[in-house]
């Protein structure tokens, strides 16, 4: 393995303490009593902050009990010089879990999972944003997982969405995003890490998860994104649910927003929602 | 082999070669004791268009060690050097043109910062680059029984408690730079500041008795 | 000009923010926030946000140092903290940021390395110290080093047990990492090759014509770092020094103050 001549290095093989936990040998079965006390369809409770990096265009901080994802929007700037012209804008999203943020220590450098989170969040975003507005320039997110305990995506979609529109970015709407747990018949909101559903174990069918981006004054599904094998019927289930929950943080969001420096901005923005609606239709 | 001192309160032997090398524009070779370093100066010449400064000149050291990739603590060297150089540089002079600085480890035994410092001095002024002043670095330890010794050796370095590095200007004695490790008192660093304030004298004379034999070599 | 502008409250012992030239700005602390990780921090210096995460791993000491663990702080200036800083391998700066780390570490001796040891030439701990810039309004070597040492405070290494040659872990029982030495840093700035003044944000680092970082444990200094810049004379250095012992001591409180109110 080559060695990283720009970190200090440790020795090279190391393991995680939890490698050698003596495991306990005990199926974990989901059933409607949550370990934290919720209901099924209840969410964690939500800290939001807007504005939280100053050097920033827009930035913005959520908790979601002991999920905690901080985001900071830069741009529009000049595009790479490798990108060719286009007269619609470029959003760059690069998600990163904190070397810290899981049980076991992530690298320093994206791997496959982030990347993979990265193409999500923006197929997630892309469509709530006006990317006509800023054409031969390029907006960058950048999302950093401090701490994971389940539905990262779900949250940096949330937190993402205040951080654009904090910075100003020209949108057609706010994207909330929401997770659900399936579980036989059981759909479990905003899934914690030990509830949430992880491909390597070998799973019945109807075992899955389900994150929905979705876009609350435009009623509209912004991206959509589920694992494992679950039945046609289950899904339509859980994905009403997400839906539902979503609308319920709107509220929250908006009042993130008006208590942040770009509330002027933001109003100006949503008028020119209206606007759009007026030439669309 | 290192050739024994009369006391902890001198600065071991130090010698200098320029013009070893044929391409470069000032360099020279720096011995001091068993510690030396070969410093090669470039410039003012052309610079790279992302690292172009309007009102002045980019200063650039590159710190190659004697093997290996240069890792975290070449490049906080490297910084060191290159901040030391930025601030006694013209780079007025030559605003949107690169000065850049490599500096090659031959030998570390002891005070090899200093070492750097001065051969980086030397080569520049080899190169005629305008400067604001000089500047001469000093290194000294202080040992387990709190006495102070000056120029140490690895050895010395590694059994004394800590070890400080200062480098003067010629102007008004002031500091220029500071870099230590280990842990002392104040009072310490004072008494440290200050004798390597008065050997900092003997390697101003030093450049001075080069310099001089380099050009009456040249006539 | 811009810069005519910024020179004025500097001459007047005032600076943009109000501040007078020897004060800190406000210094936020939080300990023991990621729970994921072993020992955890956020410091807020002013804008300035740092947060430090222990990860603590097991693994071979090394041959020639059979009872010594390891401590390996890496300083991430991620893209998200500032405009200037780019996704990919670290910068330059970030590399010295980790090696000035990696020598506070080291000369103040804060961790004694002999305490990671968990089984002599077989099993060591090794903390990841990953500190994380969140925000970059300048100075970031003291808040670095403050959350460093607060995150230090916080840790808590899970028990280790050897049964016949198998190490077993663990993770309810824990203990307190040592603590032996608390090395707290100060940054003064110079501006103008004369006026100095502590703890720079951002735009005056980028006004300032050198800077001095003092790190000061007990009544002992362990680093004085001025990497060139303007010449000082050493009775300027002599008042760092005192401001930096005043600033000790008034971070020392900080971090007990925060210790309790979070055992509580």
């Amino acid at each position: 393995m080559p060695t990283d001549s720009r970190r200090l290095t440790g020795p090279e093989e190391t393991k995680s303490p939890y490698a050698y936990v003596k495991q306990k040998k005990k199926l974990q079965v989901l059933t409607g009593k949550r370990h934290d006390g919720r209901s099924p369809e209840t969410l964690r409770p939500i800290f939001l902050k807007a504005d939280v990096v100053s050097q920033a265009r827009g930035s913005a901080y959520i908790e979601q009990d002991n999920t905690k994802v901080m985001c900071a929007v830069y741009g529009p700037r000049e595009v790479g010089r490798k990108e060719d012209f286009s007269m619609k804008g470029i959003i760059n999203c690069v998600f990163k879990y904190a070397t810290f943020s899981c049980r076991y220590r992530r690298s320093y450098q994206q791997d496959s999972e982030e990347k993979d989170m990265s193409v999500q969040l923006l197929d997630a975003l892309e469509p709530a944003v006006c990317m006509h507005k800023f054409p031969k320039a390029q907006v960058d997110i950048y999302v950093t997982v401090l701490q994971n305990d389940g539905s990262a995506l779900a949250a940096a979609i949330t937190c993402a969405s205040v951080a654009l529109a904090n910075a100003g970015v020209d949108m057609y709407d706010l994207v909330a995003g929401c997770s659900v747990r399936i579980a036989d018949n059981l759909v479990l909101v905003d899934p914690t890490e030990s509830e949430e559903y992880k491909s390597q174990d070998d799973n019945p069918v109807n075992h899955g998860s389900v994150t929905l981006g979705y876009m609350p004054s435009l009623y509209q599904v912004s991206a959509i994104t589920s694992k494992g094998e679950i039945e046609f019927e289950v899904i339509k289930k859980a994905i009403n649910l997400c839906g539902n929950t979503s609308q319920t943080l709107y509220p929250v969001l908006q009042k993130c927003l008006n208590n942040s420096r770009f509330s002027l901005s933001l109003r100006f923005s949503l008028s020119l929602v209206r606007y759009h609606f007026c030439v669309q239709f | 082999m290192e050739i024994p001192r009369s006391s902890g309160f001198q600065l071991r032997h130090m010698m200098c070669e320029f013009g070893q090398l044929s391409r470069p524009d000032g360099d020279v070779t720096v011995f001091q004791g068993d510690t030396s370093v070969t410093t090669a100066v470039y410039g003012p010449g052309e610079v790279r268009m992302n690292k172009e400064i309007l009102n002045k000149a980019t200063v650039e050291t590159v710190f190659k060690p004697k093997s290996g990739l240069p890792g975290c603590a070449e490049k906080m060297f490297e910084r060191t050097l290159r901040n030391t150089c930025e601030t006694f540089l013209l780079a007025a002079l030559h605003p949107r043109s690169s000065i850049s600085i490599i500096v090659q480890e031959i030998q570390d035994s002891g005070s090899f910062l200093s070492c750097c410092v001065n051969s980086c001095c030397l080569a520049l002024l080899d190169a005629s680059v305008a400067m604001k002043f000089l500047v001469a670095a000093v290194t000294c330890a202080i040992d387990s029984e709190e006495c102070i010794i000056l120029d140490p050796t690895v050895k010395q370095e590694k059994d004394s408690c800590a070890v400080l590095t200062f480098v003067f200007e010629n102007k008004d004695d002031s500091i220029l730079a500071v870099y230590t490790t280990g842990s002392y008192t104040v009072q310490q660093f004072q008494q440290c500041s200050q004798t390597c304030g008065e050997a900092s004298k003997a390697v101003f004379d030093f450049y001075r008795t080069s310099i001089e034999k380099k050009l009456s070599k040249a006539t | 000009m811009a810069d005519d502008f910024k020179y004025g409250p500097h001459e007047k012992d005032v600076r943009p923010d109000g501040r007078e030239l020897g004060e800190f700005r406000r210094t936020v602390l939080n300990i023991g926030c990621i729970t994921t990780a072993e020992g955890s921090a956020l410091v807020k210096l002013g804008n300035t946000t740092i947060m430090c995460g222990i990860k603590a791993e097991l693994a071979a000491p090394k041959p020639a140092e059979p009872d010594r663990g390891f401590i390996v702080p890496n300083v991430q200036l991620t893209p998200l903290c500032s405009p200037h800083f780019r996704p990919g391998p670290p910068s330059e700066q970030a590399q010295v940021m980790s090696q000035f780390i990696a020598e506070v570490i080291k000369n103040s001796g804060c961790v004694d390395c002999q305490n990671l040891c968990v089984v002599p030439g077989k099993l060591v701990w090794v903390l990841h110290c990953d500190l994380m810039c969140l925000d970059y309004d300048g100075n970031v070597y003291d808040t670095a080093v403050l959350a460093l040492l607060a995150a230090f405070r916080n840790t808590r290494l899970p028990h280790v047990e050897e049964k016949e040659e198998v190490p077993e872990v663990t993770m309810d029982k824990t203990c307190s990492l040592i603590v032996s030495s608390q090395p707290v840093s100060s940054t003064f700035s110079i501006f103008d090759d004369r006026i100095l003044f502590v703890d720079p944000t951002v735009e005056e680092e980028g006004l300032a014509t050198g800077m001095v970082t003092v790190v000061t444990v007990g009544n002992k200094l362990c680093m004085v770092h001025k990497p060139g810049g303007s010449p000082l004379k050493s009775e300027q250095l002599l008042t760092c020094f005192d401001r930096a012992f005043d600033r000790s001591k008034e971070v020392l409180r900080l971090i007990e103050e925060t210790i309790l109110s979070v055992e509580r």
